[in-house]
């Protein structure tokens, strides 16, 4: 796993064209820690994740990896190699389950390796039967699967989930709630967007609300995270 | 056209005798082309990638440049490059002129436009998730590249049928900067033009003959991986 402690986020803002979708809105992150992310549609919990992904720059935002507070730009590396994000409809490159998998251990040394990894991973997310079977041929359920599994090969201190179980039928919510459950338990941070919060009411340790460009704090079973605005005093790097 | 069909008969018997001067200027076309073609492929994947990837100054510009570029008379490039490496051109010193080399500067300057246009919407089609998937799954931005040319291989290589259907046909460039030297300089298309206005018609069929069946296979090709061969339904 990639060593990572805390991970703060501060000033972010972000607007498509003169539409605001943030404002200067703040968040911490643990390992280990489940957030529920909660929202309407277009309330902006996909541009959030994005942007914690380094995948999208905000307009303003400040990122404190443990090594002082930095710009999103110098610390997206950093987020891009701490995070993953899963996207709501996850993207199966062509060819096998196993070659999707096997694109995650681009780190592990040695094809024996490698290959054992990767049947693990299927073993892990319930997927042994289809190691040879087209990725793209797959229900929405079995790729979420393979998303998560690929994400596990990673072993990333943070994972970023958009809507996991959206259009799944509760069979499949069910087994993807079930690893879900079993990343928590490998000390990994999971920060997941739904607007079906019942889902994940015995997971989450913090519920955060994106409502009106800011986030709330709404209950927390164990509430550690901070989501107060963290102050701009700080040094910035 | 009482001569058309001895001459065709006799196109054929060279075609499948061998001839060496002919197979020569076969084996110099697919030569020249060849490498144009292997030259310019990497650059323009890489100018492809970075006009449908990269956010940059001036990038709508050059993509209007680059289709601009795409119905630029071959003659025209031709007239730049020869006055480019004519004796009082900039790049003189050289001494390219009429040289094979020459004909590929040439081929891959009318190919760049082809490959650049067509490996820009092959990039554009391209699922954005799958190069966030990538990055995010740990590829680095050039195994993430790698990745996403492997998903959209079969419009690259529609790309880099059509840029050397492009070039290998063309006549005007090839004229001007490689003179049509026998032996050298000499490919299908200015043996073509050069044997035509000898009457030397048998010859200039056998390779028009070459040329139109390299066509037809291309354009299996391209149907093939264009996918223009499925049905509808």
């Amino acid at each position: 796993m990639i060593s990572s402690g805390p991970v703060s986020f501060s000033a972010i803002s972000h607007s498509f064209g003169s539409r605001k979708i943030l404002d200067n809105l703040s968040i911490d992150l643990e390992p280990g820690k489940v957030v529920l992310l909660s929202g309407e549609n277009g309330s902006g919990k996909t541009t959030l994740l994005r942007i914690l992904a380094g995948l999208l720059k905000p307009d303003t935002g400040y990122v404190d990896t443990g090594s002082g507070l930095l710009s999103w730009r110098k610390s997206r590396a950093k987020l891009i190699s701490n995070f993953i994000y899963l996207h709501q409809t996850p993207y199966m490159f062509e060819g096998s389950v196993y070659r999707n998998l096997s694109i995650a251990t681009s780190c592990v040394r040695g094809y024996e390796n490698r290959k054992n990894r990767v049947l693990d991973a299927m073993e892990w997310a319930m997927l042994g039967g289809h190691r040879f079977a087209e990725a793209k041929t797959l229900s929405g359920g079995q790729q979420q699967r393979v998303s998560l599994a690929r994400a596990w090969l990673r072993q990333p201190p943070y994972i970023l989930l958009d809507e996991p179980t959206a259009n799944m039928d509760s069979k499949s919510a069910r087994r993807t709630l079930q690893l879900l459950e079993k990343l928590k338990h490998t000390n990994i941070g999971l920060i997941i967007s739904s607007h079906i919060q019942h889902q994940f009411d015995s997971l989450a340790d913090d519920h955060l609300e994106l409502k009106d460009f800011q986030l709330s704090f709404l209950n927390a079973r164990q509430f550690s995270g901070n989501v107060t605005p963290i102050s701009r005093d700080r040094e910035i790097v | 056209m009482d001569s058309l069909y001895p001459a065709t008969r006799e196109a054929f018997a060279l075609l499948m005798s061998g001839d060496p001067d002919l197979w020569e200027i076969v084996g110099i076309s697919f030569q020249v082309s060849g490498t144009a073609i292997l030259i310019s492929a990497p650059v323009a994947l890489l100018i492809a990638f970075s006009l449908a990837y990269f956010n940059f100054p001036g990038r709508r510009a050059l993509i209007s440049l680059f289709n601009t570029l795409l119905s630029f008379p071959a003659v025209v490039v031709g007239l730049i490059i020869y006055i480019l490496l004519s004796n009082q051109g900039p790049l003189g010193n050289f001494r390219l002129l009429f040289t094979q080399s020459a004909m590929i500067i040439a081929q891959c300057v009318l190919c760049l436009p082809i490959l650049i246009a067509m490996g820009h919407a092959a990039f554009q089609s391209a699922d954005q998730r799958a190069w966030e998937t990538a990055r995010t799954l740990g590829k680095s931005p050039f195994g993430a590249f790698s990745l996403i040319v492997l998903e959209i291989r079969f419009g690259l290589l529609a790309a880099l049928f059509s840029g050397f259907g492009r070039i290998i046909a063309e006549v005007g460039a090839s004229m001007m900067v490689g003179g049509n030297i026998l032996h050298h300089t000499r490919n299908i298309p200015t043996a073509i033009a050069l044997e035509t206005s000898k009457g030397n018609f048998s010859q200039g069929i056998a390779l028009g003959i070459v040329l139109v069946v390299l066509a037809f296979v291309l354009n299996l090709l391209l149907q093939h991986f264009q996918g223009r061969g499925k049905l509808a339904l």
